[in-house]
């Protein structure tokens, strides 16, 4: 609510208006764009605008766009499924990836260190925008994966299990795409929570009774090295959904990004609105979450 | 510790020596950032040698003349275009050159025939900067929000904790929108910069933030916290002494990611027309060039901004492990031990 | 390599050749087609792949505003008339024929027989009588609305008999017929209602039922994906002929993509999943056209189209203090030609357009290749010529080399410009240095799009700023808001409301003058001493009028691309493949 109208107020503070990009057509007079502003609603004052809005959210609609002519959350819908497909893969990949290898790398320093700074430097220097062009050019080259897009363009034809392997086939590269700078950001976080855990009085007494290896990082190690990690996966939804944005524009993944990005440099303002409050809602259930598993894992934190 | 130590002075100083490249550009540099060779658009680098057509070893480096292959020196101290010397002294004394009417691209030039090379160290003065002073700044705001709100907890706990959501999930691109709109058209580029830096810090704490409270969280219920409390001790002795330190390995890693990420923020800024205008320079801008498939596969020095900026970060990284290593009580028994 | 127009090599003349060359390049097309022979027989069949840049935001031709919806919608529905895009003449198209009135003013249209929409259902009249009433209703906001507007008053359209309409027009206006181009037909049995009840501006959005989404045009919709592809069949009703009598179209279906960005377009094309592009970059067409061998793609460079580059001084009522102080200069013709001067085009042409471009003296590009003045010629480069106009201007240099005017104030300006555009950013470098060179200091300010409008049009406190916009029509009327000083986008000095200099009101004289007249040759005339007034005073300073790049499938023939927009779908009936195994 108070984001709502808090980004309401950013959209009123920043010039221009979604009716800014017909004043450069010399064929549209003055007279009609006064015109269309007032048939937009466009003229009224800020608090009238958000009310209206508000009644808006009431039954569902979430708004009017001015660019596609219909209710905006249908519009949405269509294509959140499209963006939460892309990000939840993504950190599904990035953490089965980086817990083992981050505490690899803890325990395995002597072996692992040099090559894995490098490497998880690497991939947080690149920007996703290269990464994905990147990716983009060697799969035009060499023929192995789809060039961008969601589906082939016979898909329709298929049935459904060929439509399956279509999708997870143009899956491959933008997941991996996102995957890569979460999957370094992630492993630097899990190696460095469990060499914390390393130097405590308990892990010693363990590995003075015997214990040691994998034994030792699983089943002693993990759960109290765990905390930090457990914030950073609640943001981490949030933040990969950001940069599934980047990616979805350059790889043409027909999801959110393209969508809001339209929006916002239209300020078809309702629609933009409409992804604040998706990202609003994944954020806030992100620390939500994290709370509870903080406290799962640690049950003296008060849970509130 | 003594070979650990080593290896700090060294990435250490290599940290120090980039800087201090970047911030004496104008020497290191052989043209001005702005200097447009219009015949010479996107040239490829310049191929310097030491061995000649006839194989014979030469002791100063030359090169072949693009036109008429001509034979051309690299000299050493020469006298070019004047720049100022931490923008104090003036000066025109370049580390090297070449004799007019020749040029030296040493990474090519970029679509407007600028010098490639000397736009990378300029580009170094603000990208250096912006990654640090933005990332100190995130990380400040976020280390002293996230300990109130972790150690207060109750009220104080979800104001902030609210603060920061809000935070994480507002459109700031319409409020940067909007700042923009207030600055003045023909702002100083200084002026520029340190708007750009305050932003970045400022936007930046609320991730952070979250991940303090968490690890302060669990940190005051630990047994050796609930001790010193029951002995006595003061909030203020409790969060510097026992829970803070335990927030510091993630502050450390959290550094190393954010220097890197700020100096590559810059690029979404330009997006808006916050970032380093045109002409000046920096990593961020220069990188806006290459997401192009035709300059990716044909140019692929233009990839220098970015290779720098990996070096940073595993130079920043290395250094922040390692200092971190050296706090008291994280002892190591990495299996080589 | 094979099918590449280069005009690198004609540089220097290719002011004058490249549109001739772009003539010669189609009039074989034409000519075989007016004979009804192909080079290649055409085959039935196929399915055409094409990328749009942004989403195709609704199916609503009443409304519709950015290109990708345009051209999908030009697939889906026919205009009375239309302009062909290769010789951009206007032809019959629903209608049968058409008639002018001596006085100019009332236009008769007789409609083709039998001509059913997609869904089987007879066009008639009444169908013609309510799309204007569509497009000419106030509450549908139509943007194409003010085009029906001539003299201040709407066109008055009436029924004649079962076949043959009449538009009466409050006054007489030059080329009216040009008008129709792109003012689709619109069923009435479909969206009578919605037109009732008043909400036909938001029906045919993404979600309709495709049965519902009902046209003239030679396809129509069979599947839509949100924020994916659009799918559209060949319409079994569609009207036209092929030579032979064969219907069309002959392709079966045209499948739009969304991809988003320029460079994965490229990458599709040169993948092949994607059969046409358009609009593109000099770069990625000349790596398309030097990779090509075997050849695969056919690779058109259409010369300049009608889109103009320029930057100009806002002489508006200053609101600022330091603005008044500048506009002192600006307001001086003898300043702008001398910094017209000062520029060098041909350095934006060769390294902002990679030599796709032409250097542009006004408004008119060499594109518009009837109504350009061809005794014009573009001020030419030489900061000697700028330091002499400069120093006859009351300037002067001050001991550093720096301009300085009578009262010994330094002369320096901001350049507006908009963020995210690399090209205008260019430019933008290129005239700081070229300014640089005779004293004139310029800081480059970047704005978001949005802000950038919103200075420019509603605050108006900004120095100069870097702008291009694109002419809907060859013909000067499309031009009026830019050239009458009282038009909307006569962004050089906004809201007037009478002529503040005499030029400007000489221009308003000759563009009311042209308005009226009928005789082509005379308007010609009176078009020309526009573009030497534009020229002299230089109110806007031209930089450069881009190419029109666009590529194509090998095997897709009759590929007859055109410099107005749709360039490379506006004949979709007649395109096909030329191989059985085309996708």
């Amino acid at each position: 609510m108070a984001i709502s109208f808090l980004a309401f107020l950013f959209l009123e503070l920043a010039p221009g208006d979604y009716l800014d990009r017909m004043r450069l057509n010399p064929q549209i007079s003055r007279e009609t764009l006064e015109l269309m502003r007032e048939q937009y609603g466009l003229d009224r004052p800020f608090l009238e605008r958000y009310w209206n809005w508000l009644g808006t959210v009431v039954d569902g609609t979430w708004g009017f766009s001015f660019a596609y002519g219909t209710a905006v959350a249908p519009l949405i819908w269509a294509r959140a499924f499209n963006t939460l497909l892309l990000s939840v893969g993504a950190s599904v990949v990035a953490w089965t990836a980086a817990v083992p290898m981050g505490a690899l790398w803890a325990t395995r320093k002597r072996a692992l260190g040099p090559f894995m700074a490098i490497a998880t430097s690497l991939c947080i220097g690149l920007p996703e925008l290269i990464l994905a062009m990147i990716a983009l050019v060697a799969a035009q080259r060499s023929g192995w994966f789809p060039v961008g897009g969601m589906a082939s363009i016979g898909a329709s034809d298929l049935t459904y299990l060929g439509r399956a392997r279509d999708l997870a086939w143009h899956l491959v590269l933008p997941v991996a795409v996102l995957a890569l700078p979460a999957f370094a950001l992630l492993t630097r976080h899990v190696r460095s929570a469990i060499e914390d855990v390393m130097g405590e009085p308990f892990v010693t007494r363990a590995r003075s009774f015997g214990i040691s290896g994998r034994r030792l990082v699983v089943h002693h190690m993990l759960r109290p090295a765990a905390s930090p990690l457990i914030s950073i996966a609640g943001l981490s939804v949030a933040s990969l959904l950001s940069a599934s944005f980047v990616v979805e524009v350059v790889m043409g993944w027909p999801g959110l990004g393209p969508f809001l990005l339209d929006a916002i440099q239209a300020r078809d303002v309702h629609v933009v609105i409409g992804g604040v409050m998706c990202s609003a809602v994944l954020v806030v259930a992100g620390g939500l979450a994290a709370d509870l598993a903080h406290y799962l894992n640690d049950p003296r934190i008060d849970a509130r | 510790m003594t070979r650990r130590n080593r290896k700090l002075t060294a990435v250490v100083s290599c940290l120090v020596m980039l800087h201090v490249v970047a911030a004496l550009a104008g020497f290191f540099a052989p043209y001005s950032y702005r200097e447009q060779n219009r015949d010479a658009p996107r040239a490829a680098p310049t191929r310097i040698r030491w061995v000649d057509r006839s194989g014979r070893f030469r002791a100063r480096p030359f090169f072949y003349a693009p036109g008429d292959g001509a034979v051309v020196p690299v000299r050493l101290w020469v006298r070019g275009s004047s720049y100022e010397v931490l923008g104090l002294v003036p000066s025109n004394l370049h580390l090297f050159g070449v004799d007019e009417p020749h040029r030296i691209f040493v990474l090519g030039t970029d679509s407007l025939g600028r010098d490639l090379f000397s736009r990378l160290l300029y580009g170094g003065q603000l990208s250096l900067s912006a990654g640090l002073v933005a990332a100190a700044l995130a990380l400040g705001i976020a280390l002293v929000m996230g300990a109130v709100a972790g150690y207060g907890g109750r009220w104080l706990d979800s104001v902030i904790m609210w603060v920061g959501d809000v935070f994480l999930s507002l459109p700031w691109i319409y409020m940067l929108l909007a700042a923009r709109a207030f600055l003045p058209l023909d702002m100083d580029p200084a002026e520029a910069f340190l708007v750009i830096v305050l932003l970045l810090g400022f936007l930046g704490w609320a991730a952070p933030m979250r991940l303090v409270r968490g690890i302060v969280m669990s940190a005051k219920e630990r047994e050796f916290v609930t001790a010193a409390r029951s002995a006595g001790a003061g909030h203020l002795h409790l969060l510097t002494r026992h829970v803070l330190p335990q927030t510091y390995s993630m502050l450390a890693t959290q550094a190393a990611v954010l220097v890197p990420a700020y100096m590559l923020a810059e690029v979404t800024l330009s997006f808006v027309g916050l970032g380093v205008g045109e002409p000046r320079p920096s990593w961020g801008n220069m990188l806006t060039d290459v997401p192009r498939a035709s300059v990716l596969s044909a140019q692929p020095w233009v990839f220098a901004p970015a290779v720098l900026i990996v070096v940073v970060s595993w130079l920043y990284h290395s250094v922040l492990s390692s200092v971190h290593k050296r706090e008291p009580g994280a002892a190591d028994f990495g299996s080589a031990e | 390599m094979k099918g590449v127009l280069r005009l690198r090599g004609s540089r220097l003349v290719a002011f004058c050749a490249a549109p001739a060359f772009a003539t010669l390049l189609v009039a074989p097309w034409a000519a075989a087609l007016a004979a009804g022979e192909y080079r290649v027989a055409p085959r039935r069949g196929g399915r055409l792949v094409v990328s749009v840049r942004s989403e195709v935001k609704h199916f609503n031709p009443l409304t519709a505003i950015d290109q990708p919806t345009r051209t999908v919608q030009s697939l889906l529905h026919a205009d009375l008339l239309r302009i062909d895009r290769t010789d951009l003449e206007i032809y019959p198209n629903v209608a049968s024929e058409w008639d002018v009135s001596d006085d100019g003013r009332t236009y008769t249209i007789t409609l083709r027989e039998g001509v059913r929409f997609s869904d089987g259902h007879l066009l008639s009249v009444e169908d013609v009588l309510f799309s204007f009433r569509a497009y000419l209703d106030e509450r549908v906001h139509s943007p194409q609305r003010d085009l029906l507007i001539v003299g201040g008053e709407p066109i008055r359209v009436e029924k004649l008999d079962e076949r043959r309409v009449t538009f009466e027009l409050a006054r007489p206006y030059a080329a009216g017929e040009r008008l129709f181009d792109s003012f689709h037909v619109l069923p009435e049995h479909i969206l009578g209602d919605s037109f009732e009840r008043g909400d036909v501006a938001s029906a045919w959005g993404v979600l309709t039922e495709p049965k519902q989404l009902v046209g003239l045009g030679p396809f129509r919709v069979k599947e839509v994906v949100a924020g994916e592809r659009i799918v559209v069949e060949r319409n079994p009703y569609y009207f036209k002929l092929d030579a032979s009598s064969n219907s069309l179209p002959y392709l079966d279906e045209v499948v739009f993509v969304s991809t988003p960005t320029e460079e994965a377009e490229v990458l599709r094309f040169r993948a092949g999943d994607v059969h046409i592009v358009e609009r593109l970059s000099a770069e990625n067409f000349d790596a398309l056209a030097a990779d090509d061998s075997p050849s695969r793609f056919q690779m058109l460079d259409l010369g300049p189209g009608l889109e103009y580059h320029f930057f100009f001084f806002n002489l508006s009522p200053a609101t600022g203090e330091t603005l008044g102080a500048r506009q002192s200069w600006f307001k001086n013709a003898g300043f702008r030609r001398a910094v017209a001067n000062a520029v060098d085009k041909q350095a934006i042409v060769d390294l902002v357009f990679g030599g796709r471009a032409t250097p542009l003296a006004t408004h008119v590009t060499t594109g518009n290749k009837h109504w350009l003045n061809r005794e014009l010629g573009v001020e030419p480069y030489s900061v000697s010529a700028a330091k002499r106009g400069l120093r006859e201007s009351g300037f002067r240099w001050d001991g550093e080399g720096r301009l300085v005017d009578e009262s010994g104030a330094r002369v320096e300006f901001s350049l507006l410009t908009n963020a995210g555009n690399r090209k205008r950013a260019m430019m933008a470098s290129l005239i700081q240095a070229d300014l640089d060179q005779v004293g004139i200091r310029v800081r480059i300010a970047t704005l978001e799009f949005r802000a950038y409008v919103a200075r420019i049009f509603d605050t108006r406190d900004h120095d100069a700023a870097l702008m291009a916009l694109v002419s809907g029509d060859t013909d000067p009327n499309p031009q009026l808001s830019v050239l009458m000083s009282d038009g909307g986008t006569h962004v050089w000095r906004l809201g007037q409301d009478a002529p503040h200099t005499s030029w400007e009101a000489e221009i308003d004289r000759l563009m009311q003058q042209q308005l009226v007249t009928l005789d082509g040759r005379r308007r010609k005339e009176l078009y020309d001493r526009v573009q030497a007034i534009m020229l002299e005073y230089q109110p806007i300073i031209g930089l450069a009028s881009p190419h029109i790049l666009v590529g194509a499938d090998n095997e897709l023939k009759n590929f007859r691309p055109g410099i107005l927009p749709p360039y490379t779908l506006w004949n979709a009936d007649e395109l096909f493949f030329s191989q059985a195994s085309a996708p």
